[in-house]
């Protein structure tokens, strides 16, 4: 069965084949640097430690947030 | 001149530096070394999936500047609060500039929401620097209730207006018993030493330096500027009179008078 992630408010479709058990699969999935982000999983903020152990699951909504410019 | 201090860390800079706007991070690089600033402001933004490398940040020396990250983007005390926990998780900062700013065409900041968000915060033991409407009651209250500094605008952000609320800034300096910021609008060197003259402890600049021509010159006019304004603050600026007071002395002996 294929998932759906909500990611950074775009849902995207992951075929069994391509599905991250955890959230820095995924993070290696979209070649995201994990040391330049942070997470959110339905709301929850993941820190950067936990990314590997954060294991995720169809229908969830994820942020992925860094820092830019700003004043 | 004296160091500024704000939640225990000193600082020689007055200057502090916001990283919008810039047309390159090596331009940004150059122009936050010319302005001798040791705190640069930063924001949080979602990742671009489709452009997942593009970290202007990584051009910023972490050893050399105080990171502080903004909560630009929040319309409520909520928003603010989630953005300030997102920067400290990736940052491990806990110093952040509280704004709240629910209309996009003016930016003003919304009083009511900064002071809940601000209560929050300082209870989770963030170093909070709240960017405020130059309203003494509000500096006042957010003081009371443990802010590190309070950043009055001196006109709307990125306008280049100047030193617009002048009087209430006085005022705000007067009362204050925490490090005073003058925060945005301030478009010129000129508008800078101005803001430090008057007895502002620091100044925030981002959009005169960024979007100037040579961004990297000006951060230069506004390191002198406020070193100029600061000195000038310190030397003890004399009284101004509404009638002239001679500079050379008027001997008699031209006329006999």
């Amino acid at each position: 069965m294929s998932w759906t992630l909500k990611i950074n408010g775009i849902p995207q479709t992951f075929e069994p084949s391509e599905q991250p058990a955890a959230l820095a699969d995924l993070l290696k999935h979209l070649q995201i640097d994990q040391a330049a982000v942070v997470a959110e999983v339905d709301g929850q903020i993941v820190p950067r430690a936990d990314f590997e152990k954060t294991l995720l699951q169809d229908g969830q909504s994820i942020e992925l947030i860094r820092f830019v410019g700003g004043g | 001149m004296d160091l500024l201090v704000i939640a225990g860390k000193s600082f020689r800079s007055r200057l502090f530096v916001g990283t919008g706007k810039f047309a390159s991070a090596t331009v940004m690089a150059a122009a936050i070394d010319a302005s001798g600033t040791e705190m640069v402001t930063v924001a949080l933004r979602r990742v671009d999936i489709h452009n997942p490398c593009d970290n202007m940040l990584s051009a910023i020396d972490r050893t050399r500047y105080q990171l502080l990250p903004n909560t630009s983007g929040a319309r409520d005390a909520a928003e603010a609060v989630r953005l300030a926990r997102l920067a400290r998780a990736a940052s491990g900062i806990h110093w952040v500039k509280l704004e709240v700013t629910p209309d996009p065409y003016y930016l003003l900041p919304d009083g009511t929401e900064t002071l809940k968000a601000a209560e929050i915060l300082v209870k989770e033991g963030f170093v909070v620097l709240p960017y405020i409407h130059a309203d003494p009651i509000l500096a006042k209250r957010l003081q009371e209730i443990g802010c590190a500094t309070v950043m009055p605008l001196a006109s709307p952000i990125g306008s280049n207006q100047g030193m617009r609320t002048k009087d209430s800034i006085a005022i705000i300096i007067e009362q204050a018993t925490v490090p005073v910021v003058v925060d945005a609008g301030l478009g010129a060197p000129s508008h800078a030493a101005e803001a430090m003259e008057m007895g502002a402890d620091a100044v925030l600049v981002n959009t005169a330096i960024a979007t100037a021509a040579d961004p990297v010159r000006m951060a230069a006019a506004f390191k002198q500027a406020v070193e100029a304004g600061r000195l000038a603050y310190e030397a003890g600026l004399p009284p101004k009179s509404t009638t002239a007071q001679a500079s050379s002395p008027l001997t008699g002996f031209l006329r006999n008078e």
